[in-house]
Formats: structure tokens, sequence, C-alpha cells
């Protein structure tokens, strides 16, 4: 089985690195949710090998109506690793992703290790800081077409994140207002709510899913909460932002096509 | 407004008339005013408006309806409408809805605002607005149709009064300086799980905006807003079916919260 985890990780990894969109894994071999973190875990070990950090985790499936289209009743997570940050204002090269999308998200940076079962009070104290954010995610599938354990092996599409100024934790996270932009145009608008009710609920929530894992999340690490909204595709020429009622904003914009 | 309606509109105002006085939605109207005639469905509406009156109901504001983007495009309108509101149709925040006085509802969370000063122009800046508010409320909109299995275009609602229904009131009022009424954000549950997520751009991108189109509108029919209407601005995100016992609470960012309660049987709600 060892075996064809690492390949199934290495078929993720060069249709990440050559921008091409593979089959479901789970079409071609059938596999439980333990084995898809497995295979998660082997595609971020080759990214460590070169030279890639992880620096935190990305939350998937963190509405209602996602679990329920999904199937679940848990969240899901990927690993974000140093490459993946785009700088605030900066310009994504599109020709590098397969089909992007972005979502407006919530993003936190710890203040201490994550290494138990946190309540909801007590996730609130575990924030050295809040940031609006925006996560481009870039399913590696053919048509963003998955299953959970396909998505979950998939590192849950994660492809690039911008993180926006970072705010002190404020005590009202639970309704924030989020507009993701075109152009200065509004494409998406919601609310930090669609976050599990509320996005502190979401670190409770995997707090709770690491502790199972006998796994600890060390202080300073990032954290995207769960898209606000629906994800948009991204195109060339656009200047993508989003505005968190309260928190503040960041942008990118996407090359020129050549 | 003039009287002189010709018999199809006569006809699409004692139908929807029927279907509300008998609790039973009739078919779509467009077809006696045209899907797209817009000056009918106000004659109409006009008529039913004027017809309420002599019956003793009193009008205390105006709703703002298609106000979002993805509803404009549903229609085929590039543009909101409106409909009036009586004082029956008033709900105080955690009173009881009697369901059987609808006949198809949906909730949908709003920002009410509430007028201090007249607004006569035929155009007003959005500081004739933000001058004139007095108030803002969080506010439950129960929408509903008049039009079987809410089958509506364009001519079908302006007609129907803009698809109101009844609408619910939060009871703290917040001023105007305090609230980011672009950048708010919406979320309405039904048993603390969230049904509808939204915020304050959803609204035409700035609610103060509708209600601008609104006071211009309604002045230049000669029926402008006053001090002391309540203006319901339009929906902050997607409508949610109502059913029996529901109970959905409204938080807006900085305007609070309200809830609308629906009785669960007949007998629960008188």
């Amino acid at each position: 089985m060892s075996l064809l985890i690492q390949e199934m990780a290495l078929q993720l990894d060069i249709a990440t690195q050559c921008h091409e969109a593979t089959p479901q894994l789970s079409a071609q071999q059938p596999f439980d949710l333990a084995t898809a973190y497995r295979i998660q875990q082997a595609g971020i070990r080759l990214r460590q090998q070169r030279g890639e950090r992880v620096v935190g985790l990305k939350l998937g499936f963190t509405s209602r109506a996602k679990m329920i289209q999904m199937g679940v009743d848990a969240l899901i997570w990927g690993e974000l690793t140093d490459a993946m940050q785009l700088a605030d204002g900066g310009t994504l090269d599109l020709s590098r992703l397969i089909h992007p999308r972005v979502e407006p998200e919530i993003a936190f940076i710890t203040a201490c290790d994550i290494d138990r079962p946190l309540s909801l009070a007590e996730a609130g104290l575990a924030l050295a800081g809040v940031a609006p954010a925006l996560e481009i995610i870039d399913s590696r599938y053919r048509d963003f077409r998955f299953s959970l354990q396909d998505v979950v092996a998939d590192n849950c599409s994660s492809a690039r994140y911008v993180i926006g100024p970072l705010c002190a934790p404020q005590a009202a996270l639970d309704n924030l207002g989020v507009v993701l932009r075109f152009d200065g145009r509004p494409v998406q608008i919601g609310s930090s709510a669609a976050i599990l009710g509320q996005p502190l609920r979401a670190l409770a929530e995997i707090s709770r899913l690491l502790h199972q894992q006998e796994r600890v999340l060390p202080a300073g690490s990032l954290i995207l909460a769960g898209a606000a909204t629906a994800a948009e595709a991204l195109r060339p020429g656009l200047h993508v932002s989003v505005e968190v009622a309260g928190l503040g904003s960041c942008a990118f914009t996407t090359g020129e096509p050549t | 407004m003039s009287n002189s309606l010709n018999p199809a509109q006569h006809e699409a105002a004692l139908q929807l008339r029927m279907a509300a006085e008998h609790g039973q939605p009739c078919a779509p109207v467009r077809s006696l005013l045209g899907e797209l005639d817009v000056d009918a469905a106000y004659a109409v509406q006009t008529l039913n408006v004027q017809h309420a009156l002599t019956q003793g109901r009193r009008l205390v504001g105006s709703k703002i309806g298609l106000t979002s983007r993805a509803v404009q495009q549903q229609l085929g309108v590039a543009q909101p409408d409106f409909g009036r509101l009586f004082a029956d149709m008033a709900i105080a925040d955690g009173e009881e809805i009697a369901i059987q006085r609808l006949l198809q509802p949906k909730v949908e969370a709003e920002i009410a605002l509430v007028l201090g000063r007249d607004l006569p122009h035929e155009k007003h800046t959005l500081a004739d607005l933000i001058g004139a508010v007095d108030y803002l409320l969080p506010a439950i909109e129960v929408v509903d149709s008049r039009i079987a299995g809410w089958d509506i275009r364009i001519s079908d609602t302006i007609a129907d009064n803009a698809s109101s229904g009844l609408f619910v009131l939060g009871s703290r009022p917040v001023l105007l300086r305090e609230v980011d009424v672009v950048g708010c954000g919406m979320v309405l549950e039904r048993k603390g799980e969230p049904e509808s997520v939204g915020g304050g751009a959803a609204c035409l991108g700035n609610p103060l905006l509708a209600a601008c189109w609104l006071a211009d509108t309604l002045a230049r029919r000669g029926d402008a807003l006053k001090a002391g209407d309540i203006v319901l601005t339009g929906a902050l995100g997607p409508m949610v079916p109502v059913r029996a016992g529901d109970v959905f609470t409204a938080r807006i960012q900085g305007l609070g919260q309200v809830s609308a309660r629906f009785a669960t049987t007949q007998g629960e709600a008188a």
C-alpha cells in the first residue's frame, strides 16, 4: 500500500508541477480517508524535499452546505507551505496553474502551540492575530471534480494564498462582511458567518481533529479558516481584492496572457 | 396617478386581491398586463393600494425589491422595484407570526431605514438621504407571492405589491454613523444554522443607493417619502422558504439582530 501511496502522491505532484489536470485517483483505486491523508502527507514530503517549509494549515468544507453536498460531517484540512504564499499586491502567474479559482477567507496566526482540543472560548485566546486573506485553489483533477478522498489526497486543492495585514484578534469575528471584487466590482458578497457560523469554530474543530492525530500545531502557525463565499474562476488581467469589514483588505493581480 | 385603467388591468388587480383575501394563489397576471409593462403593473399596484386605503389600512412606508444582481438577471430587468408597506404588515421582534396569513412565504434579511425628514425631490443626493435618515433597524422581510408557485416576471411582482408580505423590525434603533451599511456582514439562521449569508453590498452595491432610487422614483410619481416612513432597502442575501414552526434570526454586523417566529399550527397562532 505504501508504494501505491507514493505513486498516487507523485501523480498529483506531477500534475501540479506540469499544471496539467489528472484523472481522479479514487477512480483508479478506491481508498479511505485515512489513506487520503497519507497521500497528502507523501505529497507534502515531496515539496519539503524541494526545500518548501510547512507554515500552517488550510481548512476545507467549513460551510454546512458544502458538508452536506460532500456527505461529510467534519471539516478537512491541507498543508500550507511558504512557497504557496503570494505577497499582498503581488502578481499571480496563471500559466503555472491548471484552472485556478479564488475564495475570500479569514486567516489566523496562532499564539501558542495547539496540542489539545480547544473550546470556542479557548480558541479566541489561542490567536496572535487575524487577517483578511485570499486563497487560490486549483484542483489537480479534471474539471474540478473529485470525491472527498480525492480532494484530501490533493491537499484540499491548495495552490496559493495571500494574507493581508494582521490585526489584533477581535472580540467578534462571527459576522464580518466579506466582499470579493474583480477589477473593483463585487463578484461575491458574504460574511465570516459562512465559516461554520463563526470562524473560531473552525479553529476549535481543527484542534480536536489534530488531537486525534496526536499532532501539535506550533505557535505562529497560519490557519486559513475557510471560505466566506463560493469560489470564483480566475482569468488573465484581473485585479482581485477582498475586503473584510473591520479587518481590512488584501489583493493580487493575475498576469496578462503572454 | 390616473385612474384610466383598462379592463385587463382591473381584472389583474381583482385577481390579486381575491388571491390575498381567500388565501388562494392565482395564475400569473402578466398575460393581462404584458410581461415587461412596468407602468401597467404599477397602475395595478396603485389601484390595490387605493383599495386598501379605503378599507382603512394605514400606509407606513415602502419596500425595495429586485436589489440583487442575481434576481434582476433572473427576471431580465436592470432596475429595482418597489411596493408599499401597511401598518398591519408590521410584526414586532419576537412576536409570533400566524402562518395562515401567508400563502407561500419566504424570508430575507434587510436593513430598514426610518426617516426623520421628507424626501420630496426628483433627484436626491446621498447627503440628502443621509440627512433624512432618523435611525436604522435590522429587519426580516417576509415576502410572499399571490402568484401560484412564485411563477413571476417583472410585471407580476410589481402588480402584486412587489411580492410583499409582512415585515419584522428589530427593537433597537441604530444611528447611520454607527454602521458600515456597505461592508456589513449578514447571516440569517434557522435553529442556529446559517441558511442565508450575505452583506450590505449585495443590495445594489449599497443599501443607501437603493433608498435614493426609491426616494427619487416616488417623488417623480407624486408620492414622495415622508418623515416617519419605514423603508425596507432590499435583501442582503438569498431568500429562504418558510415552514410552519420556523424561527429565523437575522444578524447584521453593527445593527444587531431580529427574529421572525412562525407559529407551528393554526391553533398556536392566536
